[in-house]
């Protein structure tokens, strides 16, 4: 047995955006200038950067192999330390380690935690180990392996390994990849594109973000994969203007590709060309519909076009393209590298593989999940996620972005594939999952999608422009306490025109917020129309908060919070809120540990 | 190829869009961001239809939908009505002080309800001033910013150096909301005013400088040029005389 206390320490540091914000850049310098000063350090330990572990709660994160230590929320002041104890000493530092929440033990290691215990990477598999700027670091991982075996196959193997393998679009269409590969294959023009998309604009979504930016390489393998298949020699890498880091890795991924012959002109000496160009995308949301990216690219307005002809038929420039998903490209070189089979047994009947999901909302683990499809979301709420902050009771929890629904408690047991969710009303999307507790009002819920999504409708359309409006007019109404009786038809009826006659996938889905909080929680409605009421104590207009005196304890815990000093009472004394100075801020109930705060009709409307 | 449309044996060729081929064959199908000059857009949805494609039935907007197979496609469905009628709803809404909205909203027996409406506003956004104005050559005007926000302008609202003042924008707008005045031998269009130019023969104004100066340095010389559109006809009608 080889003996670990000998071995050279590794010293990972992630730098994903959440542990950069929290300062991992300066903790990595630390540990490189002040490791560089140990004599013989090169026997001794090396430091490396890595992508986001997605556990960014409780970042800078610190992993130290081979002992398998994790180190959470790590400061400059703490690298001496660590130095010290862990890499010198080979012992731990006991109060950087996390702390479990229930048994208060203290964790070693992350891979202990049921947040990561439970969770399958795939096409996360690099992340967090690699440094994403080294190349040699992803094919130690057996990086570029799949495209050397790609090699060996035909155009038709490779594409039928992809149909095999069950592999449908990660980017929300869910169409299945395999088919899309080969319509373009079978186009007679030889002209051909690939695309990865990577303009992630959903609020709270950051997988593919973590993909392009933690492991650059796996999307170049897919797209260069597909790129030999379809015998394509230009791809282009269209990503969101804002994400910075991930251009910044993409570039020098690039770059190390194309000196390593993996890009370029003549791939390892071989008949085949392939180049990839990186596109900032145009800030909008809409440049995520595929149509939309391809005029963006082109150099037109972000206008989607109709989609009767698919882009693997006419697409960028009126040639086939193929236009995949960074995560979609993420899985690529893991089917063809392992095995169509293999991947085919993850998952479900018609959904295979896993899906990231990111987790946040009022739960207590926040970050990217990696799970098969097929895991209810109990398990990924309240299993991964460790259940809803607080204490307090789940509500709802909001799939697939803000076009996608809101899926309420009785369906918690919901198998997580691309039909299930389309079943219940919502969809898989990009695979944002956002929990919500009894806190949330669905009512406004849906009004601040709409109100998103009438921001980001290109206007092109009728129906998506003038309909998502009329939409949000309503909801407005219906929050503030204007709410008319009809309203909820009305609604109704709006929403199915604007799904069935709006041109792109905006306006399509754009009425699932409103029709799945109508399906699920039309009392909710109801109780704002007709009572007046908001159960939640959330629409102000509608919230009257005062204090049950038979629960009131007197711990003034609700004045000292009170930003409007509205709240009196003596210590140890039931407290009371003065209704006309009460702002509604909700901030006594939250900080009540009692359930003393009520939530009652607002009198007087 | 034969389609079926309305249950009437339509022949098409490969590629047509179902509007073209409607209309071919005098079936009515209502638009509003659609013109022959241009190809369909696809932005108004009032051209939408019900589509049987291989026993599966889709809503389709007709103006843009290919025709690459055997279909059978209905231009009136009860679902497509209730569907127009909230979209002429919709544009009324945007644009209440057109005169063919107006009379649309009637026609459609719109019912009104508690929705706003952009009061005074005439422009439906169908985008055609956009695509005539590129067509000649200028792209002076184009569709700038997004959503409920979208509207058809010069770049920064200013008068556009581009703009020929030929009025071909206000000359194609179904809803009369691009507005174009002349006086005392100028027009005023999109901010900027041009001198305009009168008729060598009739006396009258007709054209603006840069219009006639664009067409001048486009193609070789044409000695009507320089006359307004009705003496052109009386020419050409003397000319037709003299041959025949």
């Amino acid at each position: 047995m080889r003996n670990k206390q000998n071995e050279v320490r590794q010293v990972m540091v992630c730098c994903g955006t959440g542990c950069q914000a929290s300062g991992s850049k300066q903790v990595l310098e630390a540990f490189i200038t002040q490791l560089q000063s140990l004599e013989g350090v090169e026997a001794v330990a090396s430091t490396k950067a890595t992508g986001c572990n997605g556990w960014c709660e409780q970042g800078p994160l610190v992993k130290i192999l081979p002992d398998d230590i994790t180190y959470c929320l790590v400061k400059v002041k703490d690298v001496p330390v660590i130095i010290e104890k862990t890499i010198l000493g080979h012992g731990i530092v006991e109060r950087l380690l996390y702390r479990d929440p229930i048994s208060k033990n203290r964790v070693q290691s992350h891979h202990q935690l049921d947040f990561y215990r439970k969770q399958k990477k795939v096409a996360l598999r690099n992340i967090g180990e690699i440094d994403p700027a080294s190349i040699a670091d992803y094919m130690a991982r057996d990086g570029y392996q799949a495209f050397k075996k790609a090699i060996t196959m035909s155009a038709q193997e490779i594409v039928d390994e992809i149909i095999n393998s069950g592999l449908r679009g990660r980017g929300g269409g869910g169409y299945p990849t395999g088919l899309k590969w080969k319509s373009c294959l079978q186009q007679e023009e030889k002209q051909r594109y690939i695309i990865c998309n990577g303009d992630e604009g959903d609020p709270g979504a950051f997988m593919d973000r973590s993909i392009m930016e933690g492991d650059p390489h796996t999307v170049i393998e897919g797209m260069l994969i597909c790129a030999m298949a379809l015998g394509a020699s230009k791809g282009y890498i269209y990503v969101r203007d804002e994400y910075d880091l991930a251009v910044k890795n993409l570039t020098r991924a690039i770059q190390d590709a194309r000196e390593h012959s993996l890009l370029g002109d003549k791939i390892m000496g071989r008949e085949f060309s392939f180049h990839i160009e990186l596109v900032r995308g145009g800030g909008a949301f809409v440049c995520g519909e595929e149509t939309a990216l391809l005029a963006s690219i082109e150099g037109n307005v972000g206008e989607p076009w109709d989609k009767y002809y698919f882009p693997s038929e006419k697409g960028l420039w009126g040639y086939p393209t193929v236009i995949n998903n960074v995560e979609t490209w993420a899985n690529i070189p893991v089917i063809i590298g392992q095995g169509a089979q293999d991947f085919a047994q993850i998952g479900t009947e018609n959904s295979k593989g896993t899906k990231v999901f990111s987790l946040v909302g009022k739960v207590i683990n926040t970050g990217l999940v990696e799970v098969p499809m097929g895991t209810t979301l109990r398990e990924i709420i309240f299993e991964i996620g460790g259940g809803i902050i607080n204490g307090r009771k789940f509500k709802a929890v909001q799939t697939g972005g803000p076009s996608g629904g809101c899926i309420p408690a009785e369906l918690l047991d919901l198998k997580l594939d691309f039909d299930s969710l389309h079943e219940a009303g919502s969809m898989m999307g990009s695979g944002g999952l956002i929990v919500m507790d009894e806190r949330t009002c669905m009512v406004e819920v849906a009004r601040y999608y709409l109100n998103f999504l009438a921001g980001e409708s290109c206007g092109k359309c009728v129906p998506c422009r003038e309909g998502i409006r009329h939409m949000l007019e309503i909801l407005t109404r219906i929050c503030e306490g204007r709410g008319r009786t009809g309203d909820l038809e009305l609604l109704e009826e709006l929403a199915e025109t604007v799904q069935e006659a709006s041109l792109c996938g905006l306006g399509k889905t754009a009425p699932n917020p409103v029709l799945s909080t109508i399906r699920y929680f039309r009392a909710e409605y109801l109780d704002h129309i007709e009572n007046r009421f908001c159960p939640a104590g959330i629409c102000r207009n509608l919230t009257r908060f005062s204090i049950d005196p038979e629960k009131c304890t007197g711990c003034g815990l609700c004045k000292k919070n009170c930003p409007a000093n509205c709240i009196s009472g003596e210590r140890k004394e039931v407290h009371t809120i003065d209704p006309q100075g009460c702002i509604k801020c909700g901030s006594c109930i939250d900080t009540c540990k009692f359930n003393a705060v009520l939530v009652q009709q607002e009198v007087g409307l | 190829m034969i389609i079926i449309i309305d249950n009437q044996e339509v022949q098409v060729s490969y590629g047509d869009t179902i509007l073209d081929a409607a209309q071919r064959a005098k079936i009515h199908i209502p638009t509003l961001c659609h013109h022959q000059a241009f190809a369909g857009q696809g932005r108004c949805r009032l051209c939408l239809v019900e589509v049987t494609e291989q026993g599966r039935k889709r809503i389709v907007a007709s103006c843009t939908y290919p025709i690459t197979r055997e279909i059978t496609v209905c231009t009136s469905t009860p679902r497509i009505e209730k569907m127009r009628k909230n979209l002429v709803m919709f544009l009324y809404k945007q644009a209440p002080a057109s005169k063919l909205l107006q009379s649309m909203y009637r026609d459609y027996e719109c019912q009104d309800n508690s929705l706003p409406e952009n009061a005074g506003e005439k422009c439906m956004l169908c985008n055609l001033c956009v695509l005539a104005c590129e067509e000649m050559g200028s792209s002076a005007i184009s569709l700038i910013m997004r959503g409920t926000e979208k509207k058809v302008a010069t770049p920064y609202n200013e008068a556009s150096l581009d703009c020929l003042g030929c009025g071909a924008c206000a000359a194609i707008c179904p809803t009369q909301a691009i507005e174009l005045t002349e006086r005392d031998g100028y027009r005023t269009i999109w901010n900027k005013e041009f001198k305009l130019v009168n008729c060598q023969n009739c006396g009258q104004p007709y054209a603006t400088q840069e219009q006639l100066a664009y067409i001048e340095s486009r193609g070789p010389d044409n000695e009507m040029l320089h006359c307004c559109l009705s003496c052109r006809q009386k020419m050409t009608a003397q000319k037709i005389k003299i041959f025949t």
